[in-house]
C-alpha cells in the first residue's frame, strides 16, 4: 500500500524486515522481488507520485571539473525516480565489461532474462544477425576487425513508477511511504551494524525506522551524499574508512556530432545503425571494439551510431538564450528551458529523417556518427560534498566529473576503425570533424546522465564501498543498490544493469531473512 | 557543414560511383593532359577521367599536394597510382575506363583493407584514391 509519510503522526516509529530508501529502477525492482512474502519490506520514497518543485530542488547541488549538466535536472525526485524520462536504450554487458567485477556475466545473466521482461523489451537476443530485416542488416565483418556490431533494444520506455504502481499498492507485505526522506543513519559505536534511520518531510515532520535490514536505492550521487552526510559516528562519512565513497565517478561521454558519413543512399547496412524497427521491437545498430581490442585494452569502451544529421545546436546558436532574457527569467529557469530544449532537439533523429525522406524521396546520403565512450574510472572524477544545506539541513552534493586527456585521440582512432571498415566494404567514406573542418565535436560533448560507480563493488574493502553482495564493508545490514556500485562499465546504458543487479540482490536478501 | 550531399558525391564518387552500381552523378570530363614521362602517353588521362567532378576534387588534391610535395609531379602520382591499379599491364588496351574503375575499386577496398590510408581535410580516403585527386589538382 501507499501511505503519504506527511499524514504520519509525528515520532511515529515504523519497523520492517527490510528498509528500501528509493523507488527508482532499483528501488521498485528490489520491492516487487520482495513483495508478497512474508518479510515485511517498507519503502521510503522523497517525492510522491508526481514530479514537485520543492522535493526536486533538494536535487541542488554544484558542479565543477568538466561541464556537466545541473545534477538537479539530471534525476528525477519521484515514484519512478529517472525512469520518469529515460530513454529506454537496453543492452546487457558483455563477458569483458565485467572483468574488473567479482563476479561474471554467468551470476549475472539468469538476472538479466528477468530485467528484458521487467523492461518491457523483446526476446533475450543481442545478436545482429538475428535482426536482419529487408531493410537493415549490419556490415558484414571479417576476421582481423577491429568494430563489431552489437545492438539496442529499446524499452517502451517503463516508467517504474507507472507500470508497477498497482504491484506495489497490491504486495500485502509492502508499504510505500512517499514524501519520506532519508536524513539521517544511526549505526553502533563501532558502525559496524545500522540501528536505525532518521526520515523527515519537507513539512516538517519527523519519524524512524527500524529494520533487520537497509538498503540505499537513491542513486549514484544521492547514495553518497547520504552516506557522506552521516558523520556522527565515522567522521569522514558512513562506509568511507578507506576515502572511496564518491570517487570514481563514472559517466558515458557522448558526442552526437564525431564524423560524417557519405554513403551509397541505398546501403542497407547503414540503416541498420540507426534507430528502427524490427518485428515489432525498436532496435539500433551499433559499432563497438572488437573482442581482440576488448582484450588487448587497446582502447576504452565505445560503441558509434549512425544519425541524420540534424545541425547541432552550438552551430544553430541556440544553446544559450539571449542574455537580457536570461536575466528576466533568472539563472535556475534559464538554465533549465536550455537543458530541456537541447534534449528535445537531440531527440530530432527520427522526425528529421522522415521529413528528409518524405520530400526528397529518397533516404539521405550523407550521416553523422554519435560516438558514446565509458572511459577507464578515475578515482579523482567524484562526488563530494559542499558547505550549501538542503532543506532538510543535509549538505549538497558537489560533482567533479573528469574527462581523460586522451577522449579525442581515442575518438578519432575508433573512427579511423570505421573508416577502414566502411572502405574496405565498399559502403561510404568517413570525414572526423575538427576545428580543421569548421566543426569542433567537442564543444557539443555532453555528458549520458548516467551516475555510476561511486560506491564501487570489490571484496577488498581498501578498493571498494561494497562488497560482491552490495553490502558495505564493515556494516553487516547496510546495502546499496543501482548503478553506484559499479565497479567498470562498459558503453551500455546502465538501466537494465540497475535492474539485474538489484534482482541478484533480492535473492542475497531473501537468504538472509528466510 | 561546409559542404552538400552533392559535393561530397561528387567529390568522391568514381564514374560507376561508390558502389559497383552505375554513375548516377557528375558528367565526364574528357580534357586531354600532357602525357607524363617514365608511363604510357595516355596513362594520366586515363586516370583523371575515372573522377567525375574534377573540380570538388582539385580542393582535396591540392590539400594532399601540399602535404606530400614530393609526389606533386603528375609523373609521380601517374607512376605510383598505375603502380596500385595497372601494377603489370600498362598497354592501352588494360587502361581502358571499363577496366581501369574497377581495378581502382579493387585497389582502394584493399588499402582501406590494410589501413593504407591518408587523412584530407578530415576525409580518410585510400592513398590511390587521394592520389587520384592530387592528380587532378
Amino acid at each position: 500500500m501507499f501511505v503519504d509519510a506527511r499524514q504520519l503522526p509525528q515520532d511515529t516509529e515504523v519497523e520492517a524486515d527490510i528498509c528500501i530508501f528509493g523507488a527508482g529502477a532499483a528501488g521498485i525492482t528490489l520491492a516487487r522481488a520482495l513483495g508478497g512474502g512474508n518479510r515485511s519490506i517498507a519503502v521510503f520514497e522523497s517525492g510522491g507520485y508526481d514530479f514537485e518543485i520543492d522535493t526536486q530542488n533538494l536535487y541542488a547541488g554544484d558542479v565543477i571539473g568538466f561541464s556537466y549538466t545541473p545534477i538537479d535536472r539530471d534525476r528525477l525526485r519521484y515514484l519512478g525516480g529517472s525512469t520518469n524520462h529515460w530513454q529506454g536504450s537496453c543492452r546487457p554487458f558483455e563477458a569483458f565489461d565485467l572483468d574488473d567485477w567479482p563476479f561474471g556475466l554467468d551470476v549475472l545473466e539468469p538476472y538479466y532474462r528477468q530485467a528484458q521482461q521487467i523492461c518491457q523489451l523483446g526476446p533475450y537476443n543481442y545478436d545482429p544477425q538475428d535482426w536482419i530485416d529487408a531493410e537493415a542488416r549490419p556490415i558484414a565483418g571479417s576476421s582481423g576487425d577491429s568494430l563489431k556490431s552489437g545492438l539496442f533494444q529499446y524499452s517502451p520506455p517503463t516508467r517504474f513508477g507507472t507500470v508497477y504502481r498497482d504491484d506495489l499498492a497490491a504486495a500485502g507485505n509492502l508499504t510505500v511511504y512517499l514524501h519520506a526522506n532519508l536524513v539521517g543513519i544511526d549505526t553502533n559505536q563501532a558502525a559496524s551494524s545500522v540501528t536505525g534511520v532518521e526520515i523527515a518531510c519537507l513539512t516538517g515532520k519527523r519519524f524512524r525506522a527500524r529494520a533487520r535490514h537497509y538498503v540505499l536505492a537513491t542513486g549514484g550521487i544521492e547514495n553518497v551524499r547520504l552516506l557522506l552526510n552521516c558523520t556522527r559516528v565515522q567522521k569522514s562519512g558512513l562506509g568511507n574508512g578507506n576515502d572511496l565513497v564518491g570517487r570514481y565517478f563514472m559517466d558515458h561521454v557522448y558526442v552526437p556530432r564525431a564524423a560524417t558519413v557519405l554513403a551509397d543512399v541505398s546501403s542497407p547496412e547503414v540503416r541498420f545503425y540507426d534507430h528502427h524497427v524490427v518485428r515489432g521491437q525498436p532496435i539500433e545498430g551499433i559499432l563497438t571494439a572488437s573482442d581482440e581490442m576488448r582484450r588487448a585494452k587497446q582502447m576504452p569502451p565505445f560503441y558509434i551510431g549512425f544519425r541524420v544529421p540534424v545541425p547541432a545546436i552550438s552551430e544553430l546558436g541556440m544553446d544559450r538564450l539571449p542574455a537580457p532574457v536570461r536575466k528576466l527569467l533568472g539563472e535556475g529557469v534559464a538554465s533549465s528551458i536550455e537543458y530541456y530544449y537541447s534534449r528535445t532537439a537531440s531527440g530530432m533523429q527520427l522526425p528529421a529523417k522522415w521529413l528528409y525522406e518524405k520530400l526528397w524521396r529518397t533516404p539521405p546520403g550523407t550521416f553523422v556518427t554519435c560516438y558514446c565512450s565509458g572511459p577507464y574510472p578515475d578515482p579523482d572524477s567524484r562526488v563530494t560534498l559542499s558547505d550549501t544545506v538542503d532543506a532538510l539541513g543535509l549538505r549538497q552534493a558537489r560533482l567533479d566529473w573528469r574527462v581523460p586527456a586522451d577522449f579525442v585521440q581515442d575518438m578519432h582512432r575508433a573512427h579511423e576503425q570505421l573508416a577502414q571498415l566502411l572502405g574496405r566494404t565498399g559502403i561510404g567514406r568517413v570525414r572526423i570533424e575538427s576545428s580543421e573542418t569548421g566543426y569542433d565535436p567537442m564543444q557539443d560533448v555532453v555528458n549520458a546522465h548516467h551516475h555510476m560507480g561511486t560506491t564501487r563493488m570489490h571484496d577488498d574493502p581498501r578498493q571498494g564501498v561494497v562488497d560482491r553482495d552490495c553490502r558495505i564493508h564493515g556494516i553487516g545490514n547496510l546495502f546499496v543498490a543501482g548503478s553506484s556500485v559499479f565497479p567498470s562499465y562498459a558503453c551500455d546504458n546502465p538501466t537494465m544493469t540497475i535492474v539485474a543487479l538489484a534482482l541478484r540482490l533480492s535473492d542475497h536478501l531473501k537468504s538472509l531473512t528466510s | 557543414m561546409n559542404h552538400t550531399r552533392r559535393y561530397l558525391l561528387a567529390c568522391l564518387g568514381y564514374a560507376g560511383g561508390l558502389s559497383a552500381g552505375g554513375s548516377p552523378w557528375g558528367r565526364r570530363l574528357s580534357e586531354a593532359l600532357p602525357a607524363a614521362a617514365g608511363v604510357p602517353d595516355h596513362a594520366a588521362s586515363s586516370l583523371r577521367r575515372l573522377l567525375d567532378d574534377r573540380t570538388h576534387a582539385r580542393q582535396l588534391g591540392a590539400d594532399y599536394r601540399a602535404r606530400f610535395p614530393a609526389e606533386s609531379d603528375p609523373e609521380v602520382l601517374t607512376r605510383l597510382i598505375l603502380d596500385a591499379v595497372a601494377p603489370f599491364d600498362r598497354s592501352p588496351r588494360q587502361l581502358r575506363h571499363e577496366l581501369l574503375l574497377p581495378a581502382l575499386h579493387r585497389s582502394v577496398r584493399a588499402e582501406f583493407g590494410a589501413g593504407t590510408t591518408v587523412q584530407v581535410r578530415g576525409w580518410i580516403l585510400a592513398l590511390t584514391e587521394a592520389r587520384l585527386c592530387a592528380l587532378c589538382a
